[in-house]
């Protein structure tokens, strides 16, 4: 799926809005390798204003909406654990909240050989954080516990 | 004060690229022999290089020398080598511990006021402050400049810091700042009505802020009292197999001095997030973009990546030629450009002093289809001019790429 410009994501948002009235408390927000409850605070913490949910084959989706425009998606695995996080939007997102505790390990993971200020590649364990933008376009990027992802998943869906 | 200036730092660049030299050993360096022509008289070109940089890791990383006085003095000045040259982001940003001088930072009615740049891998925070700031002959007073790391603003906002990894170091950051002079005059289009999390007035707390325009840091270039509507990377071919260091001009201004005319090039303009459509393996990529800021050919193929840690760079069994097509957002066409793809843990091995890496190609992961980042190499062997929104050269108007 291409990059979302600003009317897709308006149009998401819509459907967000939707969808969030429709499925009402089954609405739940989650934090990469926890289970998938519903933790409210999560999205105040990130200010979120929009929320939507989605099944797909093998996994399930949670969609926030930052204040910013950022779109933040939280796979869930049918273990019920989240086995990825994506976003796209005009700037990187506060990821401490969506990552957990493997925030930590992202920042703390060595410097890539060769690394410059348009991408990110990190593989650290089992987590996996790939992302790249620049200044006035979107930056696109996620997040991935690699021996948690279903079976059946393609690494291709993940964003 | 303005040529004794100009000649302190080339002497300085001089003395700094001698040093280079002898660091670099004898491994083939891609520089020509014989001396560089002279400089102009107007002064408006800068000498820059591909080198190791100041973190000695760097590689298709093209750097430049600059100025920087405190606003209206003429000797408390300090030349700082190694600022990355960057044609993907806008404003000058310096790193603080190689900075010597204590530059005036700017203020809103809430607090001083202090930005956490969101470059992709890591996030850089530090004052906006002002500074007399000459590159080559060309001179922009009280310019508003980002000071990353600065020791007066410690404390990093929560929402700044969970972006990512800090990189308000010269080891961190790879360069002793960065200078970007893309296509536009400002990296954020809005910040003076949206807060994205970017600019802070920092009081006894740090509040995210809107910034009146003229407080943001903008594209230096459009600040000059001169050779102000673009700029020019003009750098010499490298062979295949890379060098160790890469050195060529930047040249202020489009068709504003001899040494800066257009001619029969191809005229790209991109779109408003500094973007182009490119045309890759039978794909429409529309979020593409050529950057002096990337360090490799990004795209997304089947060709095989590098093991760790290299992981970002493809590893081909056998060198790729592929094709590319550009087409501006003005409808104009660049057809089947060619470029080669190496295996980058081998020409990373074979030539371990080795810095210029035109075949140097990196992964973008899967599902993220829409981008071909084509980095540095794209400049190698051409003379690529960048025209800032809103200026009309003798070929076009502003934002432009050209070639």
């Amino acid at each position: 799926m291409p990059i979302f410009k600003p009317g897709e994501i308006k149009i998401t948002a819509l459907l967000c809005a939707v969808l969030m009235t429709a499925l009402g408390p089954r609405i739940a927000n989650a934090t990469l390798g926890e289970p998938e409850v519903t933790v409210q605070s999560d999205v105040a913490q990130l200010r979120a204003s929009i929320e939507s949910s989605e099944d797909r084959v093998g996994y399930r989706i949670h969609e926030i909406q930052l204040p910013d425009g950022t779109l933040l998606r939280e796979f869930v695995a049918p273990d019920g654990n989240v086995f990825a996080v994506a976003w796209n939007g005009p700037t990187q997102p506060n990821l401490r909240q969506a990552l957990g505790k493997y925030f930590d390990a992202m920042i703390s993971a060595p410097k890539p050989k060769f690394a410059d200020h348009r991408h990110l590649q990190i593989q650290q364990g089992d987590l996996v954080v790939q992302a790249r933008g620049h200044m006035r376009a979107a930056f696109t990027g996620r997040a991935y516990l690699a021996s948690a992802i279903p079976s059946g998943v393609n690494l291709g869906d993940l964003h | 004060m303005v040529p004794m200036r100009a000649l302190r730092m080339g002497l300085g660049a001089a003395l700094c690229l001698a040093a280079i030299s002898c660091g670099g050993g004898s491994g083939g360096s891609g520089i020509s022999s014989g001396p560089p022509p002279p400089p102009p008289a107007t002064s408006n070109v800068a000498s820059v290089i591909v080198d190791q940089g100041p973190s000695g890791n760097s590689v298709n990383a093209l750097f430049t020398s600059v100025t920087v006085c405190v606003p209206g003095s003429t000797t408390s000045c300090q030349t700082i080598d190694h600022i990355q040259v960057d044609t993907g982001s806008f404003g000058l940003r310096l790193l603080a511990p190689v900075l010597t001088l204590t530059l005036p930072v700017e203020t809103l009615a809430s607090g001083s006021l202090v930005e956490c740049t969101k470059f992709l891998d890591g996030f850089s925070w530090g004052p906006v402050a002002l500074a007399d700031v000459q590159i080559a002959g060309e001179t922009a007073k009280s310019l508003p400049v980002q000071v990353i790391g600065d020791s007066r603003f410690t404390t990093v906002p929560a929402n700044c810091s969970g972006t990512g990894t800090e990189e308000d170091t010269v080891s961190a950051f790879g360069a002793n700042g960065i200078l970007g002079i893309g296509p536009f005059e400002f990296g954020c289009g809005d910040c003076d009505t949206v807060t994205h999390g970017v600019y802070y007035a920092c009081g006894t707390t740090c509040v995210e802020t809107v910034v009146p325009v003229a407080m943001q840091e903008p594209n230096p270039v459009t600040r000059f009292a001169a050779d102000n509507n673009g700029s020019i990377i003009d750098l010499p071919a490298v062979a295949a197999n890379g060098a160790v260091t890469l050195t060529g001009s930047l040249i202020f201004g489009i068709d504003t001095q001899s040494n800066n005319q257009s001619g029969t090039q191809t005229v790209l303009n991109v779109d408003n997030s500094a973007e182009l459509v490119m045309t890759f393996a039978g794909q429409t990529l529309a979020n593409s973009f050529i950057d002096s800021g990337s360090n490799a050919i990004f795209f997304a193929s089947d060709i095989p990546p590098c093991p760790m840690p290299l992981a970002t760079f493809y590893c081909p069994g056998s060198t790729q030629m592929l094709q590319l097509s550009i087409q501006g957002a003005n409808g104009v066409m660049a057809n089947n450009l060619t470029f080669n793809v190496g295996n980058a843990q081998t020409m990373l091995n074979n030539n371990q002093t080795f810095n210029v890496f035109p075949e140097l190609a990196g992964t973008l992961p899967a599902g993220n289809v829409g981008t071909f980042d084509y980095g540095l190499a794209f400049f190698y062997g051409k003379r690529v001019a960048v025209a800032v929104e809103g200026n009309k050269t003798s070929v076009g108007t502003g934002p432009y790429i050209a070639f």
